[in-house]
């Protein structure tokens, strides 16, 4: 990834036309787009996340209801987030809900997304009709599936043996189930289709000589198409872990954090403190909490995985 | 190349963001009303009955020099909405709201007119409503609020041919809801339907159960702030016959993957899989609506059974007294506001109420019943409310918005046995009064 992608090429064609000297340019030999290019987006971040942030991050530190005007509060909010053990509990909840969604649609999209990479003309129907959930908003999916998982209209009443009485969103374990499987609904296709184009990418003379040198499909699979999805099995895991934690309106819709409090992940409490209890400061202390438990988690997730420095894997072909 | 693990970092960002920018529409709003345009704004819930306060308006338009705006905000927003703009620029002139809670915390902030000037240059504006209902619009002892649209007392639903079936007649004491609650669950059928994903249904049976057991003064002292009252004997008892009635069996067992909202209650007492429900006024007409032929022929309604022993008036209601229209002290056309609220008693208004479902609570309702949608059933609702020595407001109207969530929880763990006794009264006494 280098910098250059941060500016749209149209932009880049119409500066050039218009004779500017392109800015930047630091005479060493390689031209490179200077910083200058870099500023739409600059400016779009900066107003759209780095200024709400700051102003979040201030709202952190007062008592506000929205009716009069923010009061200071110094820590107070954050003394009491601390000790809500609801709060402990959304963070707990977010983190697993993520790691279940991560644990369940690797594994499926990368065996799917190496299946449909397949030219054969079944498999590009199948995968067509597969990708039909991204068409459909997250809102959407989720009420069709509170509507098919009705204890008494929906599927449970039918399949007893397997639903038992169907109190599917009354217990902790099966809700957090109806919301891992609703994501993993959702979001598998959008994966699958990753590592379908990485499979595809697979140089075809890598699985030539492993033929040769007597590899079957299942060897094939793992010492040559698994490692070649290394980058691509890194970004799919680095977005799940983005949607998960900012998983919103699966949990709004299907279970509305209950029973009680029992799949009450961050985003959701953050959303019932502002827009139900009207605690913008408690509100907004959570939304920073959010931003530094993903930083934290980000960089872990580089650290491990190297991605700072990844390397092509097509280095010699 | 560090700023590829920019990814989550913003995305997290935008979690925030999404927050912040929301704030920030506060002052942005999408409602028209307020500031002076020479015009008084009226905002109201956003449903089926605007159409009756369009009419409203026009009507009150031709005589009026200052003209009047209506302005609706669709329903499940209204609430949150209404808290964002109400001390902003596009603030309305006079709103639409649940009296109680949901305008205790304006009144605190300084935001709202006592109507009590108004009431003296015109009484008819206290006089012409029940005094139950008027009251719940009543904060510190002074008046913000004149009702307007319908009562809507929470009463016992049931299903008249699964009833037979079993041989159980409408319940009048709580014996008779136990004894029915056994008959019909040896004849395999829910006893009772219970949306309890939606929480607010669960609250229903507290809110009656409290009252029939230790009367509104209970109630009313937790509210006040004397967190003592929810530990003392009558709450005791009444978590004792609700517990007593869930073990029972009365509500099944995945009455929290159920709602009303989605029409799954509703269904289950129209399809004969269940006999009672306990709900707001709203199910007649709901029943009407998806089920027209269960509505006319099969669907039993009464009022909540008495208590023995209980300090509470069997003749007391709980739920939704009514709505309200409160005014905005930085109104600029007070004379203008105070006609068009006269007109919430006029005949034609409390006709066209009665004509869309509605039960007004006005003194002359009573001459119109005869001309409401479903004459018999406005008939029943409004002898309950006139005869009432007590119309609690639903708790969770009564306690402040920000308490709600808790009080959900709350009553939805009780119920399912994930809180017992004293984790219920813990709760309730960790929710904020004011």
């Amino acid at each position: 990834m280098t910098t250059t992608s941060l500016t749209p090429p149209a932009t880049q064609r119409r500066r050039a036309a218009s004779g500017g000297r392109p800015p930047g340019r630091s005479g060493t030999g390689t031209s490179r787009p200077g910083s200058a290019w870099a500023a739409p987006a600059a400016v779009f971040f900066a107003l759209f996340a780095l200024v709400p942030l700051v102003l979040v991050a201030a709202l952190s530190l007062s008592s506000w209801d929205g009716l009069s005007g923010p009061e200071f509060v110094g820590l107070g909010n954050w003394k009491k987030l601390l000790d809500d053990p609801v709060m402990l509990k959304s963070l707990w909840l977010s983190v697993l809900l993520t790691v279940l969604g991560v644990a369940i649609q690797t594994p499926l999209s990368i065996l799917l997304g190496v299946w449909a990479a397949g030219h054969q003309r079944n498999r590009a129907v199948l995968s067509a009709i597969y990708f039909v959930p991204l068409l459909l908003s997250a809102t959407a999916v989720s009420v069709l599936w509170r509507a098919v998982l009705d204890p008494n209209f929906g599927v449970p009443a039918q399949v007893s043996w397997l639903f038992g009485d169907g109190n599917l969103f009354g217990v902790q374990s099966s809700a957090i189930g109806v919301l891992v499987f609703v994501s993993a609904w959702q979001f598998t296709p959008l994966h699958t289709l990753i590592y379908q184009g990485a499979a595809r990418a697979v140089p075809q003379v890598l699985y030539q000589a492993a033929r040769i040198d007597g590899a079957g499909t299942v060897r094939q699979f793992f010492h040559i198409t698994l490692p070649q999805l290394r980058n691509s099995i890194i970004t799919s895991m680095i977005l799940m872990v983005v949607g998960g934690l900012t998983t919103f309106e699966t949990v709004l819709i299907l279970t509305q954090g209950g029973p009680g409090t029992d799949t009450t992940i961050s985003a959701f409490y953050m959303y019932q403190k502002a827009f139900k209890s009207y605690d913008y400061g408690t509100a907004s202390a959570i939304g920073v909490l959010l931003v530094l438990v993903a930083t934290v988690i980000s960089l872990i997730m580089v650290r491990l995985s190297g991605y700072g420095k990844m390397r092509s894997t097509m280095e010699g072909l | 190349m560090r700023q590829c693990a920019r990814f989550p970092r913003s995305s997290a960002g935008a979690a925030a963001l999404a927050l912040a920018l929301s704030l920030s529409a506060c002052g942005g709003g999408t409602g028209s009303a307020g500031g002076d345009d020479g015009r008084i704004h009226v905002l109201v819930y956003g449903d089926a009955t605007n159409k009756v306060e369009k009419q409203l308006i026009a009507d009150f338009n031709k005589t009026s020099d200052v003209k009047a705006v209506l302005d609706t905000i669709p329903g499940a927003d209204y609430q949150a909405k209404l808290q964002t703009i109400i001390n902003s620029k596009q603030a309305p002139d006079i709103f639409f709201n649940w009296g109680g809670g949901s305008i205790k915390p304006f009144v605190e902030a300084g935001l709202l007119l006592p109507l009590d000037d108004f009431i003296a240059k015109d009484p008819g504006l206290k006089k012409k409503f029940l005094p139950s209902v008027f009251n719940s619009a009543v904060v510190d002892g002074k008046a913000y609020g004149i009702p307007m649209r319908g009562t809507q007392p929470v009463l016992l639903f049931s299903n008249k041919k699964v009833l037979k079936d079993a041989g159980v007649r409408q319940p009048e004491t709580w014996q008779d809801l136990l004894a029915a609650v056994k008959k019909l669950k040896a004849e395999g059928v829910t006893p009772i339907a219970l949306g309890g994903g939606d929480k607010w249904p669960t609250l229903m049976w507290f809110e009656y159960l409290y009252d029939r057991v230790a009367g509104p003064g209970l109630f009313q002292k937790a509210l006040d702030g004397d967190k003592e009252a929810w530990a003392g004997a009558g709450s005791r008892k009444a978590l004792g016959m609700l517990r007593d009635l869930a073990d029972a069996g009365a509500f099944g067992t995945n009455y929290d993957s159920v709602k009303f909202t989605d029409q799954g209650s509703p269904t289950l007492l129209a399809n004969g899989k269940a006999g009672f429900e306990l709900m707001g006024s709203w199910e007649y007409a709901t029943q009407q609506d998806s089920h027209p032929e269960f509505a006319e022929k099969n669907l039993g309604y009464s009022a909540f059974p008495t208590v023995e022993g209980g300090k509470g008036d069997p003749r007391n209601l709980v739920g939704n007294t009514n709505n309200f229209y409160s005014v905005l002290k930085k109104t600029k056309h007070p004379e203008a506001v105070a006609e068009f609220l006269k007109l919430q008693y006029s005949d034609k208004f409390v006709k066209a109420q009665l004509g869309v479902g509605n039960l007004p609570t006005t003194t002359n309702t009573e001459k119109f019943l005869d001309t409401a949608a479903s004459p018999h059933f406005a008939h029943f609702q409004y002898d309950l409310v006139k005869k009432a020595p007590d119309f609690q407001l639903s708790w969770d109207q009564a306690y402040p918005q920000k308490a709600t969530t808790s009080m959900y929880q709350a009553v939805q763990r009780f119920l399912n046995g994930g809180l017992d006794e004293d984790g219920f009264i813990k709760a309730m006494q960790a929710l904020p009064t004011s």
